[in-house]
C-alpha cells in the first residue's frame, strides 16, 4: 500500500515537473505566436465557492466555443488556461504567477475580491490586462491598477439603485438596517448617502446581530416612526426572519434587501405571503436579463439541464469584450489590449451596456431591481 | 402606551424562553455547582430534534393539529431530556469529584461537541420549520398581541408550574434539596444521588428542549449555533435572578427578556446584547447574589 502511494507520489511528481517544463518552453512563444490566443481564467474551482467558479468557468467555455465556431479572433483560436484561485490570497498568486508564466495575452476571472487583490497585482507587474466579471470591492479599483477593468456594478452603485428606485416610489423617510458585517455596512453608508442626496431622509439608521432570531423590539421601534421605505443590507438569514417580523407587526412602507439577500431561502424563510412584495437591489442572474433567454437556454443544453449561476452572464460578456477587444486592438500585444479594453464605448452585452470610467469600473452600473411575485423573483417595473 | 405594550409583550415571550433555559442552569448549579455551558445547546438540539419530528409527522407541510404539536414538544422534551442525562452520565459523572475548573472545560467542551454535531447532522444552513404558527390576536391598546405568543407564555407558566409542584411537593424533589444542601450526608442517608443528579439534569435538558421547540416554531428557522448566544443570555437570567435560586430563574428570565426589547427600543438594535451582558456586570458588581439569591449555594 505505501509502497504503492510513493510511486504514484512520484510519478505525479514528475507528470508536473514536465507539465512545469512544457510551460516554460511555451514562454517564448508567447501568447501572439502560434495560431492560438492564450487567455488566463482565474476562478475558485475548489472550495466553498467553487459551485458559482464552476458556472462562471461553464459561461466562459461556452463563449470561447461559439467564437472559435465562428472562425475565431484575428485568423486564431482562443485557447483558455484555467487556474484554480480556490478563493484564497495565496492560492490566488500562485495560481496568477502561472498563468504570468504561461505568457497569457489577458485574463478573465475573479470571483473572491480577497482574491482578487492580490492576483490583480501579479497581472499589473506583467502588464497583462484583466476583465474581472464578479469581484465588485471598492479597493479594488482604488488601486488604480491601468490593467484591471470592473464589469460588475460596485458597493455604491447597488446604493444609487435602491435610492433611486426609493425616489422614483416617492419613499422619502428611508429606515436603513445592517448587519455589522464589513459588506452590509458599507452598503448601508453608501445608501445613507445616496438616499441624502436624493432629498429623502434616514430616519433610522440600525445594526443588527445576524445571529439573532427576535428583532420585535427592532420592528416595534420602526413601526413607531412609520418610514416609507426600509432597506435591509445583510444576508438572507436574518432578511428572511425580518421581513417576516416585519409583515407580522404591520410596519408601514416598502422593504428592500440588498443582493446578500438575493437567495431562494428568503423567501422560505420568510414564508411566501410575507415576502409577497420584496424588493431587492441584485445584479440579475441570466434569467431575469431580457435577450438573454438564448444564453440560458443554451447554457441549460450545454451543461444537462443547469440553470446558469450568479455569474454566468457576467463570465459570457466578459469573453466577448475581450474578443471585442482584440479586435479593434488588431494584435495580442498586451500594451494595444490595455488600451482597446479602456476605449470599449457602449458595449452591448447580457443585461448591460459596457464603457469604462476613469476608474476602469462600469460607467452605467448593472444594478437592478427585482420584486417577489407568487413566491418567485422577477424583475420590479 | 401601544409601543409600551407592544414592547412588554415581546419582552414577555423572549423573557419566557430565556425564563425556561435559565431553570436548567440553576437546577443544575444549585445541585453539583457546575455552570453547565452546554446547556444553551440543548436548547438547540431541541430545536432540531422538534424540526426532524415535525417533519416526519407532516411531510408535505400541511399543518399538524394541535395534538400533533402539543405530543410533538412532550416527545421532543423527553428525548432531549435523556441525551442531557447521557450527557451528565458520560461526561460529568467521572468528574464530580475533579477540581471544579476540570468540569467546566468539560462542559464547554461538550457544547462544541453538541454544535458541530448538530452541524454535521442537520446542515450548517438555516432550516425553515415545518410548522406555521397563526399570527392573528388581538390588539390591546394599539399593540399587536398574537394567540401564538400567549399560548407560547402559558405553555411556559405551566411547565415552570409544574417543576416548583414537583420540586415542593414530592420525594424527588425533596431529594433534590437535600443533595443542593449537603451532598455527603444525602449519601449517608441512603439517598440515590446519582440517580437524583441524572433526574435534574433529565428535567433541565428537557426544559431547555420545549423551549427549543417552541422558539423554532415561533421564529420559524433554526441552526445550529442558535444554543449560543442564548444560552449567554439564559446564564444572565440566571445570575440576576440568583443562581440556585428556582424562582429567581423565573424571574431573572423575564426581566431579562423585558430589559432587552425595552433597551433594545431605547438605544437601537446593536446595543441589545449590549444592554444584556452590562446588566449581568452590574448585578454581579452589585449584588452577586442576584434578586432571590440569599446565601448563593444553599438555595433550590
Amino acid at each position: 500500500m505505501k509502497k504503492w502511494r510513493s510511486v504514484i507520489t512520484a510519478a505525479l511528481l514528475s507528470l508536473s515537473l514536465a507539465v512545469a517544463g512544457c510551460a516554460n518552453q511555451g514562454q517564448s512563444s508567447g501568447a501572439s505566436g502560434g495560431d492560438e490566443i492564450l487567455v488566463g481564467v482565474l476562478l475558485p474551482v475548489t472550495g466553498n465557492n467553487a459551485t458559482d467558479g464552476k458556472d462562471m468557468q461553464n459561461a466562459i467555455e461556452m463563449a470561447v466555443k461559439k467564437v472559435n465556431d465562428g472562425g475565431g479572433v484575428l485568423g486564431k483560436k482562443l485557447k483558455i488556461e484555467v487556474a484554480d484561485d480556490g478563493c484564497d490570497p495565496q492560492m490566488a498568486t500562485t495560481a496568477a504567477n502561472k498563468l504570468v508564466s504561461q505568457n497569457v495575452a489577458a485574463v478573465v476571472g475573479g470571483y473572491c475580491s480577497g482574491a482578487t487583490l492580490p492576483s490583480s497585482g501579479v497581472f499589473k507587474n506583467a502588464n497583462i490586462p484583466m476583465i474581472v466579471p464578479a469581484a465588485n470591492s471598492a479597493k479594488l479599483p482604488a488601486q488604480g491598477y491601468d490593467t484591471l477593468f470592473l464589469i460588475n456594478g460596485l458597493t455604491p452603485d447597488q446604493a444609487q439603485t435602491a435610492a433611486d428606485y426609493m425616489g422614483a416610489n416617492q419613499a422619502k423617510k428611508v429606515a436603513l438596517i445592517h448587519d455589522n458585517s464589513a459588506y452590509a455596512k458599507d452598503l448601508a453608508d453608501f445608501a445613507k448617502a445616496a438616499v441624502e442626496k436624493s432629498g429623502g431622509t434616514v430616519v433610522a439608521y440600525e445594526a443588527i446581530n445576524p445571529e439573532e432570531k427576535d428583532f420585535s423590539a427592532l420592528v416595534t421601534k420602526l413601526k413607531g416612526i412609520g418610514p416609507d421605505a426600509t432597506y435591509f443590507t445583510g444576508y438572507y438569514a436574518a432578511g428572511g426572519l425580518m421581513v417576516k417580523q416585519f409583515k407580522q407587526k404591520g410596519v408601514s412602507g416598502l422593504f428592500m434587501v440588498g443582493d446578500g439577500s438575493f437567495s431562494e431561502d428568503i423567501i422560505k424563510i420568510a414564508g411566501a405571503d410575507n415576502a409577497e412584495g420584496l424588493l431587492i437591489t441584485a445584479t440579475p442572474t441570466a434569467e431575469f436579463i431580457e435577450g438573454a433567454e438564448a444564453f440560458t437556454t443554451e447554457y441549460k443544453q450545454t451543461y444537462n439541464n443547469l440553470a446558469p449561476g450568479p455569474f454566468s452572464a457576467l463570465s459570457y460578456n466578459a469573453v466577448n469584450l475581450l474578443v471585442d477587444a482584440l479586435k479593434r486592438a488588431n494584435s495580442t500585444d498586451h500594451d494595444a489590449l490595455k488600451k482597446a479594453i479602456k476605449e470599449t464605448k457602449d458595449f452591448k452585452a447580457l443585461g448591460q451596456t459596457i464603457s469604462f470610467n476613469a476608474q476602469n469600473t462600469l460607467d452605467t452600473s448593472n444594478f437592478a431591481v427585482l420584486k417577489v411575485a407568487g413566491g418567485k423573483f422577477t424583475l420590479a417595473k | 402606551m401601544d409601543i409600551l405594550v407592544q414592547t412588554l409583550a415581546d419582552g414577555l415571550v423572549i423573557g419566557a424562553f430565556y425564563s425556561l433555559i435559565a431553570l436548567g442552569y440553576t437546577m443544575v448549579f444549585g445541585i453539583i455547582k457546575l455552570l453547565n455551558f452546554a446547556h444553551g445547546d440543548l436548547y438547540m438540539l431541541g430545536a432540531f430534534v422538534g424540526y426532524t419530528l415535525l417533519s416526519i409527522l407532516n411531510g408535505n407541510g400541511s399543518g399538524a393539529g394541535l395534538m400533533g404539536i402539543v405530543i410533538v414538544l412532550l416527545l421532543t422534551m423527553a428525548i432531549v431530556g435523556v441525551i442531557g442525562m447521557g450527557i451528565e452520565r458520560v461526561a460529568y459523572r467521572p468528574l464530580l469529584l475533579a477540581p471544579r475548573l476540570s468540569i467546566l472545560i468539560t462542559a464547554l467542551g461538550v457544547s462544541l461537541f453538541l454544535e458541530n454535531g448538530s452541524m454535521i447532522a442537520w446542515g450548517a444552513q438555516y432550516q425553515v420549520y415545518p410548522l406555521q404558527l397563526s399570527h392573528d390576536g388581538w390588539n390591546v391598546l394599539g399593540a399587536q398581541i398574537t394567540y401564538t405568543q400567549m399560548g407560547l407564555v402559558l405553555i411556559a407558566a405551566l411547565l415552570m408550574l409544574g417543576l416548583h409542584l414537583f420540586i415542593s411537593r414530592t420525594l424527588y424533589g425533596k431529594a433534590m434539596r437535600a443533595i443542593a444542601l449537603d451532598q455527603t450526608a444525602c449519601h449517608l442517608m441512603g439517598i440515590n444521588v446519582h440517580k437524583v443528579i441524572g433526574l435534574t439534569f433529565f428535567i433541565g435538558a428537557s426544559l431547555a428542549a420545549g423551549a427549543g421547540t417552541m422558539a423554532g416554531a415561533y421564529y420559524g428557522t433554526v441552526n445550529f449555533m442558535m444554543g449560543f448566544i442564548i444560552g449567554l443570555k439564559a446564564f444572565t437570567a440566571a445570575v440576576l435572578g440568583g443562581i440556585g435560586s428556582i424562582p429567581g430563574a423565573m424571574l431573572g428570565g423575564l426581566l431579562l427578556g423585558m430589559m432587552e426589547t425595552a433597551g433594545t427600543f431605547v438605544f437601537g438594535g446593536s446595543w441589545k446584547d449590549v444592554v444584556a451582558f452590562s446588566l449581568l456586570i452590574l448585578i454581579l458588581v452589585l449584588k452577586p447574589t442576584g434578586i432571590m439569591g440569599e446565601k448563593v449555594t444553599e438555595r433550590m
